[in-house]
């Protein structure tokens, strides 16, 4: 093969990885098979340049390459091979698709002249994937591989980034032709989104914004892949309005921020929710009015003014009806809005919010004495004991609500998490991902003993490439979340909700990491040092109060500043443990 | 009420799946959707009518196609004027009892004979929504044996530039500014 390459002659196997390196790829997360064999074989040539991580299942693959992305900013990439390969992956695809995370994803296909005759694993991955990717495509001739994977990569992470399918037949893999990087920019019909807002919606921005006595900024994940963390805190800090943020807006602007009230929605601060209801302008910076920020859409924020500032003008009067859009790149919009402005140290409305966000937190369970380890305490301790310093990467349930209120971010992208989908299995595969840019960090999974079971697999993973993760399982012995919905709008009936788990410390040791259980408040500090000291894996098993609730609560339909806040009582529940 | 767009797409395999596939996706109702080729070549272009009476839904339909790599442009001509044309094929029974019928259809121009034998006749129906409607109410009131109708095909009256499509292919490649810095 090397012989060709002087001649540059190559196959279309060995286009892939030249394409590949081309856009400044050194990792790919991948899982060989029948289709995809001779990328797989042409890899021989590229190992000193490419770094492929063997993943247990493809789905860790596609979240391994979503993690990757969100710390990174780079795009992430996955490989399989076709049918069941190719469809482990769209749990991942949609994922990224939904939190705007740029991947693309390169599948083997049956040979093209067995395409149709339901080959043995032959699937339609690039016609199944449409509604969850940016783009899909199907490459027919290996003259249009090198040109294809180019437009996929200004694809994906182009204006809102995304996650974008390639799907290679194996005899177009295998062809051999001679090769020419196609240079140039990659030109598409699809119109590109706006970049730079328009001066008469900024002047209108400007009109709303200085008129306002009670105003908010909704921060999103928008700023996060913007990089606009700095104009919004200027904007904040200029006009003095009080910021609230998304689950995935969670360090966009930093938690110690005297600004920065914290959390919005379904279980986010009373005192943010209320303030949004009570607001007279809201600027959402690159959200989408999600339903778990909203509440109730009919009487969401029913006196304010709504700026939206977004790059995908079809978010814009989707969920919530506004007053003004400003479509553009948020960190350009900004650049030039924030000069317009004239400064405002008006604090009424900020002691406002203070005052009830003192009201509160009398109920916080981490000022509560408790008999039995609660989660909070277990993820308030975390943060405390890596002071706050970690990128982490949480899973789909409680423990991500809790995660995101007692992890006080201070850096953007700092939290990975599913928010959009909520696709429980998220945490341990992205962790990985994100393990191979961000090395300078210590990355914890914080994860529930539902989710790590979707994925645990990738323990194997972890294991084989050494991966320097800790992994917090908080076992609480149930879908906590779900049983938190049937305690509280299904009558307390239980069904499927007690899960059991393996001994995740004999787990751990088969899977040859260190493995440690914590049942005891006092226990925590220690553990975690340790598990910060082992290079490599480690998992700490937190045995947790099985019953407790994440609370506040808003139940869906309700207003948003309608929030169940937790019983008083609680701290003398009696635990089962 | 209904919503009439000419979406210009890119003629590639597959691409009638993608605008199908996003309007089902996004709870809109297809009530037609015609496509075909153009003058230019290597573009399709297709009337897609859709039943969405709220005018905000309306935008965001046209935003959702735009937002598609294959799609050049989109224009909504809802509320422009323009012509909407359709076809129908429909065969009868013959029965010389309604001749008067079939003859003042004739009168109108929108119907023609395409086939006559002693047992069936098949008539070729064309014209803007009410023509071909009226036209298989009054069929309709007789021996109909097969009838099929098309989709609507629009396009806009005169040459201004208002209505008309952006059709060149442009660089998606303007990342965000974290997206640059990371490379």
């Amino acid at each position: 093969m090397s012989k060709l390459k002087n001649n540059i002659l190559l196959s279309g196997a060995e286009i892939i990885w030249e394409c590949l390196i081309k856009e400044g790829v050194d990792t790919v997360f991948g899982y060989p098979g029948g289709a995809i064999l001779p990328a797989y074989d042409a890899l021989n040539n590229y190992s000193d340049k490419i770094h492929h991580v063997l993943v247990r299942h493809e789905q860790g693959a596609t979240h391994m390459a979503d993690g990757y992305a969100r710390v990174s900013g780079k795009v992430g990439v996955a490989i399989a091979t076709s049918g069941p390969g190719a469809a482990n992956m769209v749990t991942g695809i949609a994922t990224a698709m939904m939190d705007s995370s740029p991947i693309v994803c390169i599948t083997g296909q049956v040979p093209s002249a067995a395409i149709g005759s339901d080959a043995f694993q032959e699937m339609d991955i690039s016609g199944a994937v449409i509604p969850v990717t940016k783009h899909s495509y199907l490459v027919m001739n290996t003259r249009d591989i090198a040109k294809t994977i180019k437009e996929a990569f200004a694809v994906a992470r182009s204006g809102r980034p995304g996650p974008v399918l390639v799907d290679i037949p194996k005899d177009i893999q295998s062809q051999i032709i001679e090769f020419k990087y196609p240079e140039g920019p990659v030109r598409v019909p699809g119109l590109p989104l706006k970049k730079f807002p328009e001066i008469s919606d900024l002047k209108n921005a400007v009109k709303l914004i200085m008129e306002s006595k009670k105003p908010i900024i909704l921060a999103g994940h928008g700023i996060l892949i913007s990089g606009a963390s700095k104009e919004v805190t200027e904007l904040a800090e200029l006009v003095n309005i009080p910021i609230g943020w998304t689950l995935l807006g969670s360090g966009a602007i930093p938690s110690s921020h005297p600004l920065n009230m914290g959390m919005m929605g379904m279980h986010g601060e009373f005192s943010v929710n209320n303030a949004i209801q009570e607001a007279d302008l809201l600027i959402a910076c690159g959200m989408r009015f999600d339903d778990r920020v909203t509440g109730n859409a009919a009487t969401y924020s029913p006196n304010s003014k709504k700026i939206h500032i977004e790059i995908d003008p079809s978010e814009i009067n989707k969920n919530i009806k506004v007053d003004l859009s400003i479509i553009g790149d948020l960190k350009t919009v900004l650049k030039q809005l924030n000069p317009m402005l004239t400064k405002k140290a008006e604090t009424n409305w900020i002691d406002t919010l203070i005052t009830w966000q003192k009201q509160s937190s009398q109920r916080d369970i981490i000022n509560l004495k408790t008999k039995t380890l609660y989660a909070a305490q277990a993820i308030h301790d975390i943060w405390a004991e890596t002071n706050g310093d970690a990128i982490v990467v949480s899973d789909v349930g409680q423990h991500q609500m809790l995660e995101a209120q007692y992890y006080k971010h201070d850096e953007p992208n700092t939290l990975l998490t599913s928010g959009g989908l909520g696709t429980m299995g998220f945490s341990l595969p992205a962790a990985i991902g994100a393990s191979f840019f961000r090395k300078d960090k210590s990355i914890w999974v914080i994860v529930g003993d539902g989710s790590i079971q979707m994925t645990i697999t990738e323990l194997a993973t972890a294991v084989q490439e050494n991966t320097n993760i800790n992994i917090a399982i908080i076992n609480n012995g149930y879908l906590g979340m779900v049983r938190q919905w049937q305690q509280l709008f299904y009558d307390e009936r239980y069904k499927e909700t007690p899960i059991s788990s393996p001994d995740y410390v004999k787990l751990s040791e088969a899977y040859g990491l260190k493995g440690l259980r914590v049942k005891k408040r006092s226990e925590i500090a220690p553990a975690i040092k340790l598990a910060e000291s082992i290079n490599g894996p480690v998992l700490i098993e937190f045995i947790v109060e099985q019953h407790d609730m994440v609370y506040p609560m808003v139940a869906t339909g309700a207003d948003l500043n309608d929030m169940i806040s937790r019983p008083v009582n609680d701290q003398f529940q009696e635990s089962e443990i | 009420m209904k919503q009439t767009l000419i979406v210009f797409v890119q003629d590639e395999p597959g691409v009638l799946n993608r605008v199908a596939s996003m309007i089902r996706r996004r709870n809109f109702n297809i009530v037609s959707i015609v496509a075909g080729r153009t003058e230019q070549k290597k573009i399709t272009r297709m009337t897609l009518v859709l039943n969405e009476p709220d005018r905000t839904k309306q935008k965001q339909v046209v935003s959702n196609l735009k937002a598609l790599i294959d799609v050049y442009d989109v224009v909504d001509v809802t509320e422009v004027k323009c012509h909407i044309r359709e076809y129908a094929l429909v065969k009868i029974c013959v029965n010389k009892t309604y001749l008067d019928d079939l003859k003042l259809l004739f009168l109108e121009g929108h119907c023609r004979v395409l086939d006559q034998d002693e047992d069936a006749m098949l008539i070729e129906l064309s014209g803007n929504e009410s023509n071909v409607g009226s036209a298989i109410d009054i069929l309709n009131k007789h021996d109909v044996l097969e009838l099929m109708r098309s989709g609507k095909m629009a396009m806009v009256s005169g040459n201004s530039d208002q209505n008309k499509p952006k059709l060149v292919k442009s660089d998606p490649n303007w990342a965000t500014q974290r997206l640059l810095e990371s490379y």
